[in-house]
């Protein structure tokens, strides 16, 4: 299959890493917080994303090709069919990977039920919050222009 | 040798300060260069179990040990997070530095055994005991006795090295160096 265009970054050469820090908020019953560093690179195809502690060591890896994902932590390796799955288990919430490289090149894309404010995109910033299915989840992204 | 520094550090510093330079290395992919990033910020402890990590650049972050509860405070995200101590250390270097009151202290959470000495430091060589797979290894470095580095390798091959510099041992810190209270408006999370 042949890679979709991907966006290319502001200098035109084709973005493909990106570094900084991520916090998810599940709001009801299910209250929920995750927050770590990341490291991010690829494209919604073929990819790979480090969730780090503070200090600086891996928590857990996941990478991905067509069809095909693996979710790495300490000892033990898990693979599913479903990247969104094994993101779900890492974090709390099903992450749009595909929206989430859209955002992050600043592109505005929407992917069920999540919605992104990209206003602070320039200074690195963004929220995307997802109304459904509940609960209701809000992502924060800050990285390194 | 460095294990007898490691335990005199152990026993002697009840606080120290200094400020850190730290190097974060990726595993490299194959054929591409390995990616590293660095950051740096100052470091204080009081033992057992009070520490304060505060990174200035790239980025801000501040971490608190208090003793009770481990904060997490990110700058850009405008954001707290608040977490057990014991359970979110664990074997973490950082625990290692500041909890263990002695030697025999650390050996239940680490084998220890002393390793080559490396421009001019003397390293001791740390691997954590619990297997819940995170840290691979950690080498506290000392130079002429005082602690200098810490070098730590984690089990998917990333690399953390620590730098201290203007070593200060046993400051005077104020009793509020290790408390933490969440600033106005920021979001406080307890995952």
């Amino acid at each position: 299959c042949s890679t979709p265009p991907s966006p290319t970054a502001t200098s035109g050469a084709l973005r493909t890493h990106w570094s900084g820090r991520l916090a998810l908020q599940l709001e009801g019953q299910a209250a929920q917080s995750f927050s770590a560093a990341f490291e991010l690179d690829g494209n919604p195809l073929h990819g790979e994303l480090r969730l780090l502690s503070p200090f600086g060591n891996t928590l857990v890896q996941l990478d991905w090709k067509p069809g095909h994902a693996r979710l790495h932590s300490g000892e033990t390796t898990q693979e599913s069919s479903s990247l969104e799955d094994l993101l779900e288990q890492a974090t709390g919430a099903a992450i749009p990977v595909t929206a989430l490289f859209s955002w992050l090149s600043g592109i505005p894309a929407t992917s069920d039920g999540w919605h992104a404010d990209l206003s602070a995109i320039g200074q690195g910033k963004m929220l995307a919050q997802r109304q459904t299915p509940e609960p209701r989840a809000t992502l924060r992204i800050t990285f390194e222009r | 040798d460095a294990l007898k520094d490691l335990d005199s550090f152990l026993q002697g510093t009840q606080t120290g300060r200094a400020d850190f330079t730290q190097v974060v290395t990726a595993p490299a992919k194959d054929g591409q260069v390995a990616r590293s990033k660095t950051s740096s910020g100052t470091f204080e402890f009081q033992r057992p179990g009070r520490f304060k990590f505060v990174y200035q650049k790239p980025f801000e972050q501040t971490i608190v040990a208090d003793g009770r509860t481990l904060w997490l405070y990110d700058v850009d995200l405008n954001q707290v997070t608040q977490r057990p101590q014991a359970q979110a250390l664990g074997s973490t270097p950082a625990a290692l530095l500041a909890a263990a009151p002695d030697l025999k202290a650390l050996r239940a959470e680490f084998t220890l055994e002393t390793a080559p000495e490396q421009d001019g430091v003397q390293w001791v060589l740390a691997r954590p005991k619990a297997k819940d797979g995170q840290l691979h290894s950690v080498r506290v470095g000392f130079a002429a006795g005082q602690l200098a580095a810490l070098d730590i390798l984690d089990s998917f091959g990333q690399r953390s090295l620590i730098r201290f510099a203007n070593v200060q041992n046993n400051p005077a810190l104020p009793a509020t160096a290790f408390q933490f209270k969440p600033p106005a408006g920021a979001d406080v999370l307890k995952p």
